[in-house]
Parts: C-alpha cells; structure tokens; sequence
C-alpha cells in the first residue's frame, strides 16, 4: 500500500522523467559531436573562399554582393604574365581617341590602375589596392585584348569568411568557392 | 565568354628591370580562434557561477558588456553558435563535407554548459542577447495568446535552416542575420533595418529575437528543461509576486490552482486524444511541406539557374541573362542540368516532408501546452525560457538568505 502511494508521488515521477530526459539530452550530444568529430578528422577542411581565375567571367558582381562596404575582391596583377603593354585592355577604355591619361580613357572607375615607364615601349601596371572595388572591368578588358594578366582575388587579409560567401550564391560561373589552405590564393603567377 | 589567352610575348627588358615581389599573406587565425574559445568558456563559466552560486546580475551584466564588445565588434560576430547548427547538420548528413573543429566546438560547447547549469550561453555570452539585453529598459509583458504563437518561430526557423543546410542549398541563418550589420558597422541594408526594429522593440519588451527567432535558442531550451543545475526560487519564498514582474522573458510562473478535477477516465481519454492528434498533425504538416517542396527549392542555386534555363529556352529571343550565358559557354546542356536538378527535387521531396512532420509536432506540442493546466504550489520557473539574465534576484527580498 505504500509502496503505490509513493508510485503516485507527482514529485518523485517528474524527477525521474527529468533524469530520464537528461540522460537522453547527454547522450544526443555526445552522439552528435562523436559523428561530427569523425568527419573533422578525415580530411583538410576547405575553409577559404576563393575565386578560380578560369572561370571568373568578370560579371562584376564580386562589387556588388560582398557583405563588406568595399568588397574583399581585388583585382591582382601577374606581372610574369603581363605583356607590358602601352595600349593596354586593362589601362584604356576600349576604342580611345588618344592615349592619354584623360579620366574619360581610363578604364578603372575608381583609378586604382597605376602605370608608370619601364624602357620603351614597356609600361609596368600596378593595382593601388586601397582603391581597387574589385569591379573586374580591367580584368575583362585584359582578358579580351591581353595576355589576362589582370585578374580578380579574394584578399584573405580582408575577407570576413563568412559561413556562406553572399558572392558565391550570385556568381554566375560557380568560380568561388570554398579551397583549403594551399589553394587559398589561386595566383596566375605561380 | 571571354577566355585568356596569351596574345602578347613576354618582354625581354634590356634596361635590368627587375619583377617586383608580391606577398599574399593569408591570415593565420589559430590564435584567434583559441582566444574565442577561451573567452566562450569562460564567459560561460562566469556567468554560471554568478547565476548559480552567486545568484548575482552584476557579473552577467558585464560579461554582456565584454561580449558585445569581443565577440560583436571586435570579431564581426562570426563564428557564431547560432550558424554552426547548419554546418552541423550538414556534416551529420553529408560525409564530403569537411567542418572546421571551432565551428563544432561553438555548437557544442554551449549545449553542453546549457545541460550542466541552464541557459547560460544566452545569458550573455551571446552577443545577439547581451546587445538586446543591454538596451532593455522596460519590460511590458505580451499577452499569453500572443507569445504562445511567436514561441513557434524559432522552431519552424531552426527546421527550415537545417533543412535548407542538409539540401546544401542556403545557410538561411547567416543570410538572414539581423544584428551582424551592426555589429559590422554595415551591410544589407534591409538585414540593419530589421535588426535595429528588433533592438527597438528590446527596449520595451524583453529579448524579441531570443524569444520570437532564435533558432539556437529552441535548441537550448530542450537542452535547459533537463539542466542539471539551474536557478531555482528562493525556498523561503514570500510569495511577493516582485520576482515574477521582473522577469523580462516571463519565465516565472506564479502559483496556480487548477480547480478542475480530473478523473482517471478522463486523464486516460485525454492522453489518447493526444497520441491521435500529434501524428494526425505531423502528417499534415509533411503533406503540406512536401506540397511546397516545388517552391522551397528554388532557394537552391542550381534549382534556380534550371528555371533561368528553361524559362529562356522557351522564349529565346529574349535577353540572355548572364547566369545562363555563362551556362552554355561551360559548354552545359539542359538535359544534364535537369539530371542534376532532378536529384535535388526527390532529396527536397523527402527532406520538406520530414520537416513538414515535425513543424506539425511543434504546433501539435504547443497546442497540448496550452491546454495543459498544471496546479503550482509555488512560484515557479519556466526552464526552457528562463535565460539565466538574474535580473530577478535583485528583486527578491529573500534572496540575501542564500547568497
């Protein structure tokens, strides 16, 4: 008889059924994080959004999409592949009346595209980062009328790495992604 | 397309110029990443200490400070806890995708501080609840009717951002992150929008997003009904009501009797009714959401570039966008991409129907919640709500005789 008084303590069965639940919450998590840890061990995780030059189309939305105010994309210049040229795809707009450094023949909206003489007829270009947007308009002109020496990276210095880079959803060739460590930056150089 | 190629020889400099050198530093973020882990830790622990041993709110109060101030602006917010359910989930149902050990460590280190002393992690380690727990000045109380539906939200969130993971579709809960734009200082300006109409609202009424989107949060409180150690009502309790007015969360419950006295038979009946509704709801539930898988899975990226393709391939004399421009040039063809996509609308199908059923289970759940009228002898705490802020503490006249 009182034995089944206290079955029916109210009390004593919300404690069991929260030690119950306990041991259920406990063995969840250990589960979880056991499953979760055995794919951390497997490989190098990719963990570096990138963009791969060969198939960047230099949309232009790397300007526009990145969660920062100015985006973490940046033109960068291989220099080893340049052609130094004078009429330069990247430098000039195309179809210029003269070759001067008029802002209406420029290409770089922002002027981030520094040249400067080497011996003729050779020209060296170099990218002001602080002002590159990453708009890719040089790296599309140098792409069309050059060697392609121009091309857009993301700078790890400045990316925020987000969990799902905004870029990537919109970029039309699937040309970022998530690399690992080596592939971090995919210079034209090397 | 345009394609690189090389046009132009490379030049043979006679006048000894030299290639500059270029360094592309890539940030080493271990040390970072160990300093994160140390403060959330810590944090945690003082918070759990304060709570528990203490049962003080000036220590909670500055680790919310501490935390809006390291893990939101200082680090931008990422990582986060609240993310880290998606990658989670997706590692749990995909072997090829390889998760960084922080990430798991931000899931799972909270969860398990939340199974030890309560929810100590929102308390204010997390700097999306110490940023709204910081402005909040007045807390009106929502009426019941009310927050019985919003508490819903962060469920249906937390199940459609696991779904939307696992398809490999959207990670939904950084794209739709209120409060990351101002901890950044910028960004989508619709995102800032919300996230200062919430911070607004957290003036007036305690933690909107903890209580009314979280997705973390829901997980949390499953996690905190079954704490080992939680707060509890002083034992000498006056019955003064001050400790229950306090509560920014309504998470104190006052005492309550239920008049109504229920026989056995009708106890029986009741749980019946129950096991008869709850699958009828989640079968309704995964009928609808798998009606609407169609549309769900447009989120995925590929998804949308079939409808891109299709929709041009009828009419196409129309302007090409640039999406499937660039999707001939890479030489794809609508029969390949359709294989693709087919695949992801089955893996939809089935995916939306278990998140149908158990968006149905949470509103069944509720439901049963609702009707359910428990006698309370005493003041009583809500311990899937209760946050572990200790703003109540002050209040209690006897608290002096524990701490």
């Amino acid at each position: 008889m009182e034995e089944e008084k206290k079955n029916n303590d109210p009390i004593s069965r919300k404690k069991f059924l929260r030690m119950c639940g306990t041991a259920v919450a406990g063995t969840a998590l250990l589960g979880v994080s056991a499953v979760a840890l055995k794919r951390l061990a497997d490989k190098e995780a990719d963990y570096f959004w990138q963009i791969d030059p060969k198939k960047c189309t230099f949309c232009g939305r790397c300007e526009t999409d990145c969660v920062l105010p100015i985006s973490a994309v940046k033109c960068v210049h291989a220099l080893r592949v340049c052609g130094y040229c004078d009429l330069c795809g990247g430098y000039y707009r195309t179809n210029v009346k003269d070759l001067n450094t008029a802002a209406e023949n420029m290409r770089c909206p922002t002027g981030a595209i520094k040249r400067s003489y080497v011996e003729d007829p050779y020209f060296e270009y170099t990218i002001e980062e602080s002002i590159c947007n990453g708009c890719g308009k040089c790296a599309k002109g140098c792409n069309s009328f050059g060697n392609g020496s121009l091309y857009l990276q993301v700078k790890q210095d400045l990316c925020t790495n987000c969990n799902e880079c905004k870029i990537s959803r919109v970029c039309p060739s699937g040309a970022i992604r998530r690399v690992p460590y080596a592939m971090a930056y995919m210079l034209k150089d090397d | 397309m345009i394609i690189a190629q090389n046009r132009f020889p490379k030049p043979d400099f006679e006048s000894g110029y030299e290639y500059p050198f270029f360094s592309y530093q890539i940030p080493n973020e271990t040390a970072w990443v160990v300093f994160d882990l140390v403060m959330l830790v810590l944090l945690m622990s003082i918070v759990a200490w304060a709570v528990i041993k203490r049962r003080k709110r000036k220590p909670v109060f500055w680790v919310s400070i501490v935390s809006v101030a390291y893990f939101g602006f200082f680090r931008t917010g990422c990582v986060c806890s609240i993310g880290a359910i998606q990658n989670v989930a997706l590692a749990l149902v995909d072997s090829s995708y390889a998760m960084p050990l922080v990430v798991l460590l931000f899931f799972v280190l909270p969860v398990l501080f939340t199974l030890l002393f309560g929810r100590v992690f929102c308390a204010g380690v997390c700097p999306f609840g110490a940023l709204q727990e910081l402005v909040n000045i007045k807390s009106y109380r929502l009426p019941r009717s009310v927050t019985a539906v919003l508490e819903m939200l962060p469920w249906i969130y937390l199940i459609l951002a696991i779904l939307f993971a696992v398809t490999r579709s959207s990670f939904i809960i950084c794209r739709f992150d209120p409060f990351i734009g101002i901890f950044r200082l910028g960004g989508d300006i619709g995102m800032i929008t919300v996230g200062a109409l919430l911070l607004i609202a957290a003036v007036f009424t305690g933690r909107p997003f903890c209580r009314f989107l979280c997705p973390y949060g829901a997980l949390l409180s499953l996690f905190s009904r079954v704490s080992i150690r939680k707060i509890k009502i002083t034992p000498t309790c006056i019955n003064c009501d001050l400790c229950q007015r306090a509560c920014p969360l309504d998470a104190i419950r006052p005492p309550y009797e239920n008049k109504v006295k229920e026989s056995r038979v009708q106890g029986v009946k009741r749980i019946i009714i129950y096991m008869v509704v709850l699958p009828l709801m989640a079968l309704a539930g995964a009928f609808l959401l798998q009606q609407m898988s169609g549309s769900l899975s447009r989120v995925n990226k590929n998804v949308h570039l079939y409808d891109l393709v299709v929709k041009y391939e009828q009419n196409p004399q129309d302007v090409q966008p640039l999406e499937v421009e660039v999707f001939y040039a890479q030489g794809g063809t609508l029969e390949e991409l359709t294989g693709r996509v087919e695949k992801i609308f089955a893996e939809f199908k089935t995916a939306s129907a278990v998140a149908g059923a158990l968006i149905g289970l949470v509103i069944g759940f509720t439901l049963i919640g609702l009707s359910l009228k428990r006698t309370r002898k005493t003041y009583e705490i809500d311990d899937a709500a209760c946050v572990n802020c200790g703003r109540c503490f002050s209040y209690c006249p006897q608290n002096h005789i524990i701490s």
